[in-house]
């Protein structure tokens, strides 16, 4: 079927109520703020093409409730995803807390091809901040993945961060056909092998 | 007629008098309006006395179903004014457009490519031509012109939707990929002239007769005469081969030496790479390009089309390869068409038949779709009404106008017959056909053929220029001379910079629509709190979901992963699924309705928007204890009514011992029914007030010194209620198929009753049972009968375990039920142990 992009890919951002999940998609998609809150109760989604090495990739993007009492519901919706955005306020430090928590939950729910990466946002007003980008980045990287410290408000490292999950994603989906083209090579190479082997007994 | 379609032609043709014959329809046509792209258009070419209409109609549906469907949006009279056309979409494999214009309106559609629209453009083709033989007068299509629907796209929705001609709603509904990829190829087709730039490529195109010869000579002095390398070769050959296995097997070893020759014999200042090779039994093509441009040529494909034996067969034809090179795309078609003088016709024919037949596999263009076109080969056309003589004698005195006129191909070409939009240069060089072998003399042999310009080159489409066109005499193995054409064509050259610009523009463009358009809607309240809730008595809150968005948005409420249903049972939602238009609201009621015992309802609904996003909905609301749902077996434990007691209460007195043999509920049900009501006629059938019986479900509940309150009827149904909800059925689940297998035989009904029943609910069946015998002896006054009771009775006391659908086995519990009222009862007491 003729598309418009090479690749479509579903990301969803998960993290604590309040901590910019719904702003974030709104600068990346929009390139808007609004400085209201506006708590999401549900899920929505915003479409965005982007180009990465040349390659159109078409990101629909999920933005989730981060209420607790949605948790059950809102986990559904891992299905198909390809790369999980997991978000965190700087400026409050049960948020990050919270994280190692959301990562659990991907765990629970993951494909096994899910990519993902946390994100402290409103990094904005460095008087307010309390989860200190060190800290952060030792947990990133116990946990063996990247950090990207942002703000929605300031546009501030979000194209960056929607960016890199991309390609992680990206990367992801051709190193897997890579193996896949590999392995159906090693059959060949195998079943050749077999052949000859067969050929000797017989002499 | 397409059979599939006829049921749609009727509803069409409803639309118009009986005279008025519709003659072919197109369904599912987009309308492009130069920045607009409208679907659900039908077109339909309607005949009236002879004349021809093409109308356009609006269908409310892909597929109408009846007249009202459809509305008239435009007319247009067939008649010289009209022209038709078709242009692709670039490298669309299914939508082509197809151009209508009318004086100076000009009307696009984009349609599938297929029978349907083949069909349809053949009759629209057809009835042009009918029309422009006669004088048509449309009076007929006055009464049209009035009911057209007028359209109301005013100036300022064009300015806002300018640069993108999306039908955005579609979008939202699922048909992005289509729609965005075909429209962005049309922007970008619009927006070309900002990222290309015309390059001028060299393009040598040459043909020859060989005449079965094999090659031996260089073919230098054709092929690399020029100065400079070309940049595109096209070489073509006819005769390469005249055996029997050639035409019957289309297999010869000529093709790989006449190649070879042809690549010995390319300019040598340049390399080449062949893009394709294509032969026919005798017809062979090669296209190459220096090997600098091969990385810019994309979407190769060809194809050959016999004209020859049988009308198919590959002696005469043309075989063509097409390929786009840069953003400008191009077809070579080389042909051998019919020898003899006197074939002309059959030659305008094999054109025709070339044209129509040439299938390009990957591709949707036709020969003449392609922006350049390159036509070569032995047309076999000659010099009519010359002899030999006269022939040789003008050329001797160079009268080459006095030849050209007489030239078929140049008078087939005037008529309009063959080649018709193809430009031929001036011709300068003597006949190149037929010539004795090896030499430069005309054909000496007795038939003494007249010289003819059988070996042609023409070309199509805009930006061609050329330099050269000359035959080659030095070639002498065959009786045709080698010719050959030089072209300076214009090539569109993609700015990759530019085109990658406007790309990404055109795309977060269509981004930023496909967002904006996607369903919208907001509600007025996501969390529902009901006053406390009781038993069969329902509260209604209403939701306002409004649709703030640019599309109707189809809602529904969808089921939770591992959910059986969207809601709870004691939630109904109404409606549970609509469509709202832009700006309009839906209220939506939630009504809940206790049917069994919880502490408290809470739940969260998913509404979901198709094709858009979920919404969280939470209801909740705590609920009031009722013994018309709690366990029988807790009603024998506590000494007052229900209410009485807290929740704590409660649960501690499901350790209590049993205080009573059947609920204090029921018996002062039956007690009031046995003082009051055995006379009373349709006791159990006359339905009471909604407020009587939840006065009495209150004044069991909360208990009073007050005589039950309500007519006797309220008070039978309650009891009907109380059996019916009570927690478990009086007749445990497990047991009611025993208890229908055992229903022609009463020891044996009886014997389920003393031994499998557990005590306290074999104490209120037998109690039941009792009451409804000594009901039983007032038949006389309350008209009933032990059947009706037992049918009454067998689907309460042998409840299913879901409530709401048709009882199961009604006879058979009926039958159980029969046996306890017409027996006597009194064995069946168990003493209590």
């Amino acid at each position: 079927m003729a598309r418009d992009y090479d690749h479509l890919f579903k990301l969803l951002i998960i993290g604590d109520s309040g901590v910019g999940k719904s702003s974030l998609l709104l600068r990346f998609s929009d390139n808007t703020f609004t400085g209201s809150y506006i708590t999401t109760i549900g899920v929505d989604f915003k479409i965005k093409t982007v180009n990465i090495h040349g390659q159109k990739v078409k990101l629909q993007i999920w933005d989730t409730a981060g209420q607790e009492r949605f948790r059950t519901i809102t986990s559904t919706y891992y299905r198909g995803t390809h790369g999980v955005i997991v978000v965190y306020d700087v400026t409050n430090g049960e948020s990050f807390a919270n994280v190692k928590r959301w990562l659990h939950e991907i765990e629970q729910n993951a494909n096994i091809n899910m990519e993902y990466l946390t994100v402290g946002n409103k990094n904005d007003t460095p008087e307010r901040k309390v989860v200190l980008t060190e800290d952060a980045q030792r947990f990133a990287d116990t946990m063996n993945i990247q950090l990207f410290e942002t703000s929605a408000k300031d546009n501030i490292n979000v194209e960056e961060m929607f960016m890199a999950i991309t390609r992680l994603v990206l990367r992801s989906k051709l190193d897997m056909q890579e193996r896949q083209n590999d392995r159906t090579q090693n059959d060949t190479v195998n079943l050749r092998k077999t052949n000859k082997q067969g050929r000797k007994k017989c002499c | 007629m397409l059979a599939v379609h006829r049921d749609v032609v009727n509803i069409v043709q409803a639309k118009f008098l009986s005279a008025e014959v519709v003659k072919s329809i197109h369904l599912n046509v987009s309308s492009l309006d130069g920045n607009w792209c409208d679907e659900g258009r039908i077109l339909a070419l309607v005949e009236y006395n002879k004349t021809f209409a093409l109308f356009i109609l609006i269908s409310a549906k892909p597929k109408p179903v009846s007249i009202s469907d459809l509305s008239i949006e435009t007319v247009i009279p067939i008649d010289r004014n009209f022209s038709c056309d078709t242009e692709p979409i670039e490298d669309s494999q299914c939508h082509i457009i197809f151009i209508i214009t009318y004086k100076k309106t000009k009307l696009s559609f984009k349609i599938e490519i297929g029978v349907e629209s083949s069909n349809f453009a053949s009759e629209v083709i057809r009835s042009k031509e009918v029309s422009s033989h006669n004088s048509p007068v449309f009076v007929w299509l006055d009464k049209y012109l009035g009911t057209m629907n007028q359209q109301n796209r005013n100036s300022s929705d064009l300015t806002e939707q300018s640069d993108l001609p999306i039908t955005r709603q579609h979008i939202a509904q699922g048909q992005t990929a289509i729609n965005r990829e075909s429209m962005l190829k049309y922007q970008l087709k619009l927006r070309e002239p900002e990222y290309t730039q015309i390059q001028e490529f060299t393009v040598f195109v040459g043909t020859w007769n060989v005449n079965g010869q094999a090659p031996t000579v260089s073919l230098r002095s054709w092929l690399s005469t020029d100065d400079d390398p070309p940049d595109v070769y096209a070489v073509g050959f006819q005769e390469i081969d005249l055996s029997k296995e050639a035409f019957l097997f289309n297999d010869t070893p000529r093709e790989a030496e006449w190649n070879k020759y042809v690549l010995d014999g390319v300019h040598p200042k340049a390399k080449y790479r062949c893009v394709a090779l294509i032969r026919l039994v005798g017809m062979q093509l090669a296209v190459m390009v220096n090997t600098q441009h091969y990385p810019h040529v994309s979407n190769i494909s060809y194809d050959t089309v016999g004209t020859g034996l049988l009308g198919k067969m590959g002696n005469k034809g043309g075989v063509a390869i097409r390929l786009q090179l840069h953003n400008t795309s191009l077809c070579f078609v080389n042909c051998h068409l019919a020898a003899h003088v006197e074939e002309f016709e059959r030659r305008n024919q094999d054109y025709k038949d070339i044209n129509a037949r040439m299938n390009f596999r990957r591709s949707p263009l036709a020969i003449k779709d392609h922006e350049q076109v390159y036509w070569l080969g032995d047309l076999n056309y000659r010099i009519t009404d010359l002899t030999t003589t006269q022939v040789k004698t003008l050329l001797a005195r160079n009268e080459m106008t006095t030849l050209l006129r007489a030239d078929q191909l140049n008078q087939q070409k005037e008529r309009g017959n063959v080649l018709l939009d193809y430009t031929e240069a001036d011709i300068t060089f003597p006949p190149t056909y037929k010539y004795d072998l090896n030499s430069d003399t005309f054909d000496t042999s007795e038939k003494a053929r007249p010289p003819a310009w059988t070996d042609r080159i023409l070309w199509r489409g805009k930006g061609i220029h050329h330099v050269a066109y000359r035959s080659h005499m030095d070639l002498k193995i065959s009786d045709h001379k080698p010719v050959s054409a030089l072209f300076k064509s214009e090539i569109s050259v993609v700015d990759q910079n530019r085109y990658r610009k406007i790309h990404e523009d055109l795309l977060k463009k269509m981004d930023k629509h496909e967002n904006e358009y996607l369903p919208q809607v907001t509600i007025d309240q996501t969390e529902i709190i009901y006053d406390l809730v009781k038993f069969r008595e329902p509260q209604t809150k209403e939701i306002i979901i409004a649709n703030t968005g640019m599309v109707p948005a189809e809602f529904e409420f969808i089921k939770k992963l591992e959910e059986t249903s969207y809601c709870k049972d004691w939630l109904r939602i109404i409606p549970y699924c609509g469509s709202i238009n832009p700006g309009e609201k839906c209220d939506v009621k939630l009504i809940v309705n206790l049917e069994s015992d919880l502490d408290r309802i809470y739940d969260i609904l998913i509404l979901h928007l198709k094709g858009g996003k979920d919404m969280f909905i939470t209801v909740s609301g705590e609920c009031q204890k009722s013994s018309f749902t709690v366990s029988m077996s807790l009603l024998c434990r506590i000494n007052m009514p229900i209410l009485r007691l807290s929740k704590e209460e409660l649960i501690q007195a499901e350790k209590n011992n049993l205080l009573y043999s059947v609920p204090r509920e029921i018996w002062l049900l039956i007690d009031h029914l046995y003082r009051h009501g055995l006379k009373t006629r349709e006791l159990f059938e006359s339905s009471a007030l909604h407020e009587e019986l939840i006065k009495i479900r209150d004044w069991l509940d909360h208990g009073s010194l007050d005589p039950i309150p309500g007519s006797i009827q309220a008070t039978a149904e309650s009891l009907l209620l109380f059996l019916s909800y009570t927690k478990d059925p009086v007749i445990p689940f497990n047991l009611h198929e025993a208890c229908i297998a055992a229903a022609t035989n009463f020891q044996n009904c009886r014997q389920i009753i003393v031994t499998r029943v557990p005590d306290l609910h074999r104490n209120v069946f037998l109690y039941i049972c009792l009451f409804l015998q000594e009901f039983l002896k007032y038949s006389n006054d309350n008209g009933y009968d032990a059947k009706t009771l037992a049918s009454l009775f067998g689907d309460i006391l042998l409840r299913d375990v879901d409530r709401n659908s048709k009882p199961q086995a009604s006879r058979g519990k009926a039958n159980f039920v029969y046996n306890f009222l017409v027996n006597d009862l009194s064995s069946s007491i168990v003493p209590p142990k």
